[in-house]
């Protein structure tokens, strides 16, 4: 038997996330309050409360601390199950689309129907700790994974109407999807295929739909679909006042709760004066990365997504450990920039360091109380590093491939550096 | 004299000015009820009434013209004045201090006995300040006048009740309609400097009369106490304000030989030595025990029902109450048989849990009545307690139940901002024990938010019980007696506060914060644009005959 055929090996992956899912075991471990898990943002907690005061007539917007899109309201109220038990199966079987769009993104890449490697990108994203945990806590960022690989993946196909609906979607559920917009619209107006190696202008690589009328047309279409999107959810929510409790609450920050993320205990800690400062510059500052690294991957756009989804991994106001383990897993389509990474070990290590400090330090503050808020805020800042650690890694890589001379370099012939 | 005897004629004038313009006509009463308990405690009650006849609460319609002029006589000028600035047509503060043990002490006489602060008025609509801006001044307005932090019971301790808080008296009807204010600051607590401002309000002041006995060093001292203002408006009666004060007092600790005799000696550590002159009324009302051998001195002007009451309108020498136990050598506790409560129902809420992220709110409640009650709860919760009502579970003695709950009414909590507020009737089944049991989410604050002794945690308000039933009807089963004037009002349970344990940043922090997590940022960012922006170079460190030069390259 080939376990490296996917068709094969896949369905057999999905089949021990299911049974993993469903072991009494992971209820007892009570996940669903951990907030390296779930933030307040796409916690099933705040969902399940959302929806019986949704059920009960009570605006969910109209105060407390639930922030999900109506599109959730409106998913789990008709379509989609709200029990435990089948949650969780629910929950995994978007993860299993999560990872057969990841593969679908390879083969895309590579311009093949099948490959050997299949079966290994999709453990990296079926068996990441990052992406599987939260996904065992019943966390909606599997949701905003999901939607994020499936929209590459049509842009990869160059099938735009698909790929901008999903990305207009995902607008609703996470706000700072908005900035993987400008890669995706180059995406679908070039090729996936990888030129990294031999970087060129954005008119070298472009398919026969680029052009300028096109962009705007994929851009017209996108706005046409959130604002259709956004009448819908006023509909469901029967008043505006979700917009300042999903979309606000990225930019506000109103809920302190912790997260692995930086915003959370700067924002505890600012001086009441320089708060609205601070949220700006730390709101400006994420949409700061899209038009260099766009510019610069513009030979690449899949790759400048990935580059931008490592910057969303590390600066997002309501972090999960699924955002930076979305970038983590997606390091698996891009084997190319592997033998350039200049510090793979350490970056490693300090993810090791963090996953171990993370759960220890939040359990010291606020279960056993034995240590302070410092314990935790030092553990994200050691996750910080490793994310940022993995980033510039990644982005250098990306860069330093387009030079070669690898063998030189790795004999100590010559040495490449920046100006 | 040349001097004074110019300026008579115009004091004369004024003085007949001042009597035609104020046609309303001002009685004051006072009076103290003293309750022995069956555990040795003493509850002592006093209650001072003055009622203005005729005058109607401001219309706030009317607020921006000039105030008609108000003459009183014996209201009390302060409360009055604020009253009128900002057009408030009932209000109600007590301000208390303790745990009220209604299984052990029954129900109350006064029944505001939440621990803390507690304030709520009745205020129209209407004229050009909002109802909320006149919730806010008439709250500093009050702190300033009772010398306490009222001034805090500000939006995110402020909600409107639907049911539990209903008007004592009447609303006038005017063209728009009353709103409920409520709020609730259970930290606050009552002292000295609260009973000085309360007893200035009164028209003879702590010098003569009942209010002689309010003595701070022995209230304070009790192991319950409580003031409360109250002003209602009754339509043909008149404004009535009505000021309070509640204590439990211990005779067995206070006594050398553990006896639980008393006399006002004894307890106030004072007598009536005059009575107040303008009191229409006044009395002292003892609950006599029953089954019991008592002794009471002096002897009483009535005795009817089990009470002796003493008119103290006409004191000429100084009266001092005792009632003894002459038979008893040493008081000893009623243990056995266990003791009935005497309150037929009684409310237990704890916080369970150890997490300072999440806990659960545990409410039991018991009702020994042979009958079905109906009963409104009320929960107003800060925001830094959130509920997840999707995990409330209902037992009824034991068994897992979802009806008795209905008319659920629910506000949800703004984080910063305003509480939440849950409000529901509850179906008691006789002689059972209903039990809820919720999630909640313990809010993470700002670091200027927490309090200075941040570790202490933060109280929450009591929840309320509103049977609805009549009080009468309702303490007559219960086998206690109430007594006083709010007998037609339905009885209000007030459980115990909480204190919850808040995660609590590093105080000393800030500046580490912003510079640490800043330099991270910086330098992620700075190592993606150099990335972005030099130019790559490849150096050659040695050269090598077998291979081709690598050239010097770079990358856009």
């Amino acid at each position: 038997m080939n376990w490296k055929d996917s068709q094969l090996s896949f369905p057999l992956l999905v089949v021990c996330r299911l049974l993993l899912a469903v072991t009494p075991f992971i209820d007892s471990l009570d996940l669903d309050h951990n907030h390296q898990l779930s933030s307040p943002t796409n916690s099933f907690v705040r969902l399940q409360e959302g929806l019986f005061l949704f059920k009960h007539d009570i605006d969910p917007y109209s105060g407390g601390s639930f922030y999900h899109s109506p599109l959730y309201l409106s998913l789990f109220t008709t379509i989609l199950p709200t029990s435990r038990f089948l949650s969780r199966l629910v929950w995994t079987l978007i993860d299993a689309l999560g990872a057969w769009a990841l593969v679908g993104i390879w083969r895309e890449r590579q311009n093949l129907r099948s490959s050997s490697r299949d079966t290994l990108i999709a453990a990296a994203y079926l068996l990441n700790p990052y992406i599987l945990l939260p996904n065992l806590a019943l966390s909606t960022t599997s949701f905003e994974n999901t939607l994020q690989l499936l929209s590459l993946l049509y842009a990869c196909r160059g099938r735009a109407s698909p790929a901008l609906f999903l990305a207009s979607i995902l607008l609703h559920l996470s706000l700072h999807s908005v900035l993987l917009l400008p890669p995706l619209i180059l995406l679908l107006l070039s090729s996936p295929h990888s030129h990294l190696s031999n970087p060129k202008y954005f008119t070298a690589y472009r398919n026969s739909k680029g052009s300028l009328s096109n962009t705007l047309s994929c851009i017209g279409e996108f706005l046409i679909y959130s604002v259709i999107l956004t009448l819908c959810c006023t509909m469901v929510a029967d008043s505006s006042g979700w917009i300042e409790k999903t979309w606000g609450v990225g930019l506000t920050l109103p809920d302190l709760t912790p997260n692995p993320g930086l915003w959370w205990y700067f924002f505890t800690e600012m001086f009441d004066h320089f708060r609205s400062f601070f949220l700006m510059v730390f709101s400006v500052h994420l949409v700061m990365y899209v038009a260099p690294i766009c510019m610069k991957f513009q030979h690449d756009p899949l790759f400048a997504s990935f580059a931008l989804l490592g910057v969303l991994g590390m600066f997002k106001p309501y972090l999960t450990l699924a955002d930076p383990g979305l970038f983590l897993s997606m390091h698996s389509i891009f084997p190319e920039i592997f033998p350039y990474l200049y510090h793979p070990l350490p970056t490693s290590l300090l993810h090791l360091h963090a996953a171990l400090l993370l759960p220890l330090f939040h359990s010291l503050w606020l279960t056993q109380g034995t240590g302070n808020a410092n314990f935790f805020y030092a553990s994200t800042l050691v996750f910080g590093m490793a994310n940022g650690a993995a980033l510039v890694d990644a982005i250098w890589a990306g860069l330093r491939i387009a030079i070669g001379g690898k063998e030189a370099e790795d004999e100590g012939e010559i040495a490449v550096v920046q100006e | 004299m040349i001097f004074s005897w110019r300026i008579l004629p115009a004091t004369l004038l004024l003085y007949v000015l001042g009597t035609l313009a104020s046609p309303t006509s001002e009685t004051f009463q006072e009076e103290l009820t003293l309750r022995p308990l069956r555990d040795g405690k003493v509850i002592s009650r006093f209650s001072f009434t003055t009622l203005r006849e005729g005058a109607v609460p401001r219309n706030p319609e009317l607020l921006e013209a000039k105030d008609i002029p108000q003459y009183y006589t014996l209201f009390p000028l302060g409360l009055g004045q604020v009253l009128r600035e900002y057009a408030a047509s009932e209000l109600h503060l007590s301000l208390n201090s303790g745990k009220w043990d209604y299984e052990g002490w029954g129900y109350p006489g006064e029944q505001e006995v939440g621990t803390g602060a507690q304030l709520w008025a009745w205020i129209s609509d209407g004229g050009s300040a909002t109802v909320d801006e006149r919730w806010k001044g008439l709250r500093n307005a009050l702190a300033g006048l009772f010398c306490a932090s009222l001034g805090s019971l500000d939006d995110q301790r402020t909600t409107s009740p639907k049911l539990a808080f209903v008007p004592v008296g009447d609303l006038p009807a005017w063209k728009l309609p009353h709103q409920l204010r409520h709020a609730t600051l259970p930290s606050e607590n009552v002292c000295t400097e609260n009973l000085t401002p309360f007893l200035k309000l009164l028209p003879c002041k702590g010098i003569s009369g009942i209010a002689g006995l309010l003595n701070p060093h022995r209230l304070f001292d009790a192991d319950w106490h409580g003031m409360s203002v109250h002003v209602s408006w009754r339509e043909g009666r008149g404004i009535e304000v009505r000021l309070a004060f509640q204590a439990v007092f211990d005779p067995v600790r206070l006594s050398i030989d553990k006896k639980r005799d008393w006399s006002l000696q004894s307890i106030f550590d004072k007598s009536i030595r005059k009575a107040c002159p303008v009191a229409s009324s006044s009395r002292i009302v003892v609950e006599l025990p029953k089954n019991e051998a008592y002794a009471i001195d002096p002897k009483p002007s009535i005795v009817q029902e089990g009470f002796a009451v003493y008119d103290t309108s006409h004191v000429e020498k100084d009266l001092d109450i005792s009632l003894r136990w002459p038979l008893e050598s040493v008081f000893s506790y009623p243990l056995d048989p266990p003791l009935q409560p005497l309150s037929p129902l009684s409310v237990q809420r704890i916080l369970k849990g150890t997490s300072q992220s999440r806990g659960q709110l545990s409410v039991s409640i018991r009702n020994t009545l042979p009958s079905e009650v109906q009963a409104v709860y009320l929960e107003t919760m800060p925001w830094h307690v959130q509920f997840y009502l999707h995990t409330l579970k209902i037992l009824v003695n034991g068994h897992a139940r979802d009806d008795p709950l209905s008319d659920i009414a629910y506000t949800p909590p703004v984080p910063h901002g305003r509480p939440a507020l849950l409000e529901s009737v509850l179906r008691l089944p006789p002689n059972s024990t209903t039990q809820l049991d919720m999630d909640v989410m313990k809010s993470f604050l700002r670091y200027t938010e927490h309090p200075p002794d941040a570790q202490r945690g933060w109280d929450l308000p009591p929840a309320v019980l509103v049977p609805l039933v009549n009080s009468t009807s309702f303490v007559a089963s219960g086998a206690s007696t109430l007594l006083g004037n709010d007998m037609s009002r339905r009885p209000r349970i007030y459980t115990r506060t909480l204190l919850v344990d808040l995660a609590t940043p590093d105080f000393s922090m800030p500046y580490n914060v912003i510079i640490m997590s800043c330099t991270l940022i910086a330098l992620t960012f700075g190592m993606v644009f150099n990335l972005m922006t030099r130019r790559f170079v490849v150096v050659k460190l040695r050269e090598t005959p077998g291979r081709n030069e690598v050239p010097m390259e770079k990358t856009e």
